[in-house]
């Protein structure tokens, strides 16, 4: 009976807390899926081959593609035209080429085919230009995927900072910090976002992780600094303290592990709200630049030929849908996990 | 979880690995006989002037009857010469008047409608108006040659905020009355579009609007003379006045409405929601038939409301609802995919008709891109048009080789279309100099490479398809197309300062045009309206010549040389002339068609009470 279980660390205990809640690992999965599309869309929605066979030699376009727009290299002379569905009416005996599964880009149109029902060629359906609204919505994902993260760590990035100054030194510059956040937050979030996208020059997905991420840090913040106040009075902070060391190395090392987990489960809920609000953006024309997939455009194009062309509001509706309820669920998945009280 | 994500990838690439090899799609063609979608195209060639699409009833037409039509935007204000914006124009139409009006079957600008009838000096510059004198004011005052005199004025006044109404009268040099029923205006130029300027502008009453009468002691030579105008405190006092007179923005219960001495009476403007016109019962014009060969009477129905209803969705909802009666613009797809119900036909009869905008890609001439006419020429080689209109505009569109409106004798038709040819285009091009020198990929000339903007406005799904198409099919010859969305005041305010590389715009013409506005090289720079900056010293003498010609064969003969000259330039790819989409309730008879803006007019139209008309 007094045999010890090996001592588990606090990930394993988290991590077999988190795996009873059934749906939060299945929204996990969800999230893997979604990250595979996110890195390997150019492999999965193109309308150039992975790998082909062209008189004689074999290329590989698809990664060609990223030597061109990344690596300064040049489309070999034969595919200059980037036609590769035309060439295939000059193949040869012994040619061949191996699409993608959704043999389309997501810029690629056809207009003969135009707002098409999903039919076996164009499996969601096809917008008002024919473009394939699979591969929109897998390249779209890109876009919603990147604008999450990246919107989500700047202001995670700026809140700790500011609720951690604020937490650790109280005083006239809490004072400061917290007016700060006030004032952030008397300015609807929405309307702040659409004024500021108004004003600015030109169109990218950029812009808008910037502004997302430099309006979304207030709640960040405060739950930094609540945080901090709990913990800075407890015996190791005072204890680093009394050891003189620096404040930068008292905050980051040792305050700043012990209150981040709870932080990360709300970034969880952050990623969520971001994806949201970018393609309520994207849905209102203030989002992406007009050439770029995402999923609240595809919503917005859908507006024009309602009630017809249900395809194009189901698909990215029920992606956006699927997207935030999947970080939803994991973020709660992780604040029970991370939840003491819940251990047994 | 690794093993489940190693499996979730191996199931992917198996998915790949399967798809079979160049996969196409198989290319349903989208069936062409979408044609007409049970509606009615209107077509002007030959005899017809006016396009009936209601049936002959038998009946003649009766009095009463309420319609309501839906706009998708609300005037800024209902002031006739400040406002810029075309749905307050076709509100004032009804209620104001002019001296002279189009003969709707001849299509000049010579019908007398407030004037009697007028004549022209031999050397062709003073114009003189007798007034009939029986024209009343809404409240019951007698139209007199004192109010034709005070509008002129309250337009020429420099304070007053009209200046692109005003530009149009720039070549007024005097106006006079002699006695109370003529009118005298003289003009420093012979200019062809006179009759249309001086006789076109709304009569507004003066009794209301000046009452103090603050403009009587000044001429119209002092109002044109900038030291008088200077020092004249009371010419000011007016203008300011006048920018916002409550005649002009006449919104809710208590305001006075508006006097003018049309057919239909102002009623009321809820702002946010309609406007509305009632028929005038004490018109004036009751005798001979109000428009020959369009309408016996001036007004049927007895009240007219304009509803503004900005979206297009709920303005189609709002007409199956039954809350409104007429949509005179819909969307393409709308009539092409979302009307085409037998129930839909049924009780809604649906009518595309021409009116005089043209859609047209501008190319900035002055950038390194678009200096060289070959390359024009090639751009418009490489747009689809004919893809582009069958299927982005279902079939609305007509194409144009250049400005003129396609029903007018200033169009030239023995010019023939630039074909869609890609390969002809990139030779072009090649020509011009355009070649990938630096090896990027991207063709370059001189260190500029091949990349440039294309604008198009927020709210133009049609601009934001072709600028997405041309994208994508010049990304394959080595040229890199930007989009920038822009909302439409600074789209307009980067066109006026040239700022653009192209522009994708509808043009709102007349029946007759001057092309001085656009093509002249007068006018590049300086916020003048040759945005693309065109300029060919043959074109401009062949404009400034044709303005004072008089005769119209010798005119227009001029107007078909300017027109091979545009062929050949390009400075703009010239699309297509529209075709606005619209429905009505099949209850509504004498419905026409006319090829000046806005395409209809509500003289003609009658409601019939009998149950002969469909649907209810």
């Amino acid at each position: 009976m007094a045999e010890m279980a090996p001592a588990r660390t606090y990930g394993q205990i988290v991590g077999s807390q988190f795996r009873k809640n059934k749906l939060a690992v299945f929204s996990l999965h969800v999230i893997y899926v979604l990250l595979f599309i996110f890195i390997f869309a150019d492999f999965l929605a193109n309308d150039k081959p992975i790998i082909m066979r062209y008189q004689g030699e074999t290329y590989f376009p698809v990664f060609r593609e990223y030597g061109v727009n990344w690596f300064g290299m040049n489309w070999q002379d034969v595919f200059k035209s980037q036609q590769f569905k035309i060439l295939e009416e000059k193949y040869e005996a012994g040619d061949w080429a191996i699409y993608p599964v959704i043999p389309y880009s997501s810029t690629e149109y056809n207009l003969k085919v135009k707002l098409q029902a999903p039919t076996m060629s164009h499996l969601f359906g096809t917008d008002e230009l024919g473009r394939d609204v699979l591969s929109q919505m897998i390249h779209g994902a890109r876009v919603s995927l990147l604008v999450g993260f990246v919107a989500v760590a700047i202001y995670v990035f700026i809140g700790v900072i500011l609720g951690a100054l604020a937490g650790f030194y109280g005083g006239i510059i809490d004072i400061i910090i917290q007016r700060l956040i006030e004032i952030m937050i008397t300015f609807p979030r929405m309307f702040l976002i659409i004024t500021i996208v108004a004003v600015m020059e030109t169109q990218s997905i950029i812009n808008i992780m910037i502004i997302l991420g430099l309006t979304g840090w207030t709640g960040v913040a405060r739950f930094t600094r609540g945080e901090f106040l709990k913990v800075k009075n407890e015996d190791y902070v005072v204890a680093a303290k009394a050891l003189g060391y620096k404040d930068v190395r008292t905050i980051f090392r040792h305050v700043l592990p012990n209150t981040l987990t709870p932080v990360l489960v709300t970034a969880t809920f952050g990623v969520a709200a971001a994806i949201l609000i970018e393609s309520g953006l994207s849905f209102l024309g203030f989002g992406a630049p007009p050439e770029q997939a995402t999923w609240g455009s595809l919503l917005s194009s859908a507006r024009d030929t309602l009630p017809t062309g249900w395809w194009l509001t189901t698909f990215p509706g029920l992606a956006i849908f699927i997207t935030v309820t999947v970080y939803n669920l994991v973020g709660e998945g992780l604040r029970d996990a991370l939840d003491p009280r819940l251990k047994q | 979880m690794k093993k489940s994500f190693l499996i979730q990838f191996a199931l992917l690439i198996l998915l790949i690995i399967f798809t079979n090899m160049g996969t196409r799609s198989s290319e349903t063609l989208q069936e062409d006989e979408l044609g007409t979608a049970g509606g009615m195209r209107v077509e002007l060639t030959g005899d017809e002037t006016v396009f009936e699409s209601s049936p002959a009833n038998d009946n003649p037409p009766v009095k009463g009857g309420t319609l309501v039509l839906a706009e998708s935007a609300e005037p800024e204000n209902l002031n006739s010469y400040t406002s810029t914006s075309a749905a307050a124009t076709r509100i004032l139409d009804y209620v104001y008047e002019t001296l002279l009006d189009y003969d709707y079957a001849t299509w000049r600008f010579d019908r007398p409608v407030v004037a009697e009838n007028f004549e022209i000096s031999p050397d062709g510059y003073v114009f003189k108006f007798k007034i009939r004198e029986n024209v009343y004011w809404h409240d019951g005052q007698q139209l007199t040659a004192d109010d034709v005199l005070f509008s002129l004025k309250a337009i020429l006044n420099p304070f007053v905020d009209d200046a692109p109404m005003r530009s149009s009268f720039s070549k007024v040099v005097s106006a006079w009355t002699e006695g109370p029923f003529i009118f005298y205006v003289e003009s420093s130029e012979t200019y062809f579009r006179n009759p249309e300027i001086l006789g076109g502008f709304h009569i507004l009453p003066k009794h209301i609007w000046d009452p103090e009468g603050l403009l009587d002691r000044y001429s119209v030579e002092d109002l044109l003379n900038p030291t008088v105008t200077r020092e004249e405190a009371a010419i000011k006092e007016f203008a300011d006045a006048f920018n916002v007179h409550p005649q002009g923005r006449p919104v809710g219960d208590d305001a006075k409405p508006i006097i003018g001495s049309g057919p239909w009476l102002f009623d009321k403007w809820v702002t946010g929601n309609y406007i509305s016109l009632a028929r005038n019962d004490h018109y004036w014009n009751t005798e001979a038939p109000f428009i020959k060969g369009y309408s016996e009477g001036s007004a049927y129905l007895d009240k007219i409301i304009v509803k503004v209803i900005s979206d297009a969705t709920a303005r189609l909802t709002a007409l199956k609802a039954g809350e409104i009666d007429f949509i005179p613009r819909m969307r393409a797809v709308q009539y092409f995919t979302q009307t085409n119900t037998p129930d839909f036909l049924d009780k809604f009869q649906k009518v595309s008709y021409v009116v005089p905008a043209y859609h047209y890609v501008g190319w900035n001439n002055d950038k390194p891109y678009f200096s060289d006419k070959r390359v024009r020429q090639a751009m418009t080689m490489l747009i689809d048009r004919e893809g582009y209109n069958k299927y982005v505009s279902y079939g609305l569109g007509i194409p144009t080789i250049g400005p003129f409106y396609i029903y007018s004798e200033q169009y030239n038709k023995n010019i023939e279309a630039w074909p869609y040819d890609p390969q002809r285009a990139v030779e072009l091009i090649e020509e011009a100099g355009w070649l990938d020198h630096d090896g990027d990929g991207i063709r370059d000339k001189d260190g500029v490479p091949f990349s440039f903007i294309f604008s198009i406005s927020s709210g133009s799904t049609s601009s934001k398809y072709l600028a997405l198409m041309l994208k994508e099919d010049l990304r394959k010859i080595g040229i890199v197309v930007n989009i920038r969305q822009l909302e439409w005041s600074v789209y307009v305010e980067n066109l006026r300062d040239r700022q653009f590389d192209v522009v994708s715009l509808l043009w709102i013409g007349g029946l007759e045009m001057d092309p001085y506005q656009i093509w002249h090289s007068d006018n590049i720079g300086d916020r003048g309206s040759n945005y693309v900056g065109f300029r060919d010293a043959e074109a401009d003498s062949l404009i400034d010549n044709a303005r004072f010609v008089m005769d119209k064969e010798k005119r227009n003969a001029m107007y078909f040389r300017l027109q091979e000259i545009l062929h050949e330039e390009q400075p703009y790819t010239f699309m297509h002339y529209q075709r606005d989409p619209g429905a009505y309730l099949k209850q509504f008879y004498g419905v026409k068609w006319i090829p000046i803006r806005p395409g209809y007019k509500m003289y003609s139209w009658w409601r019939s009470t009998s149950m002969m008309g469909a649907g209810l």
